[in-house]
């Protein structure tokens, strides 16, 4: 009786984790942390000067956040057709983001070398740039599939 | 699978939007679903078949290659 309690907890908690959106409003302020961290990236690089790499990991950091906010906020006509366009979306970006994991390594070192005699080292590619590939894969499936529904 | 929802809200005299309204979803999902570019659940199914009054599978068949 006790473990079937525990496993029914389990399903509650674990459907609620499938279920959860933020509201709505939740994407116009992730645009807005998009937006402000873009301008302040541009001001960090060309107005700024000295040690400002913490700032870049910051605002790295905020980026990924305001894509996150648009990625899991409701949509305004959030129905069950909306829901599966959002599932298949995440499992396109997932699978594009590996594949751009494996490969695109090797296109930064063959383009690196190419250009230049003593390109970059072989490396693999950072977070950042894994995370951000992701969300921008997702919501632009997830976009093209509610147009094309 | 196939539906005749189209024939149901004609006989009705119901626009998409109606009938979106009426069953909680959008009006481009009831396009989709007219257009059998998607497969409602039970529960849409049903809720459909209440504001049509009849059988689910009197307005959903299924097609040869299901």
């Amino acid at each position: 009786m006790e473990k079937e309690k525990f496993i029914e907890c389990e399903r509650k908690n674990l459907q609620w984790l499938i279920n959860f959106r933020l509201p709505s409003y939740f994407y116009k302020i992730g645009m807005l942390v998009i937006g402000v961290s873009t301008i302040t990236m541009f001001v960090r690089a060309f107005a700024m000067e000295g040690d400002t790499q913490w700032l870049k990991l910051l605002l790295q950091k905020t980026m990924v956040v305001g894509m996150l906010l648009m990625s899991v906020a409701r949509d305004k006509e959030e129905d069950e057709m909306v829901v599966k366009l959002r599932m298949q979306s995440y499992t396109y970006a997932f699978v594009a983001g590996v594949m751009y994991a494996l490969v695109m390594p090797f296109v930064e070192y063959g383009v690196s070398n190419a250009l230049k005699p003593e390109g970059e080292a072989f490396h693999d590619i950072g977070d950042f740039q894994l995370l951000i590939f992701i969300l921008m894969v997702q919501l632009l499936c997830f976009h093209t599939l509610k147009r094309m529904r | 699978m196939e539906n005749t929802i189209k024939v149901e809200r004609a006989i009705l005299s119901i626009t998409q939007g109606d009938l979106a309204d009426k069953i909680g979803v959008s009006r481009q999902t009831i396009n989709s679903i007219e257009a059998n570019r998607y497969v409602p659940s039970t529960v849409l199914a049903l809720k459909l078949s209440e504001i049509f009054g009849k059988p689910v599978n009197a307005f959903f068949k299924l097609s040869s290659n299901d």
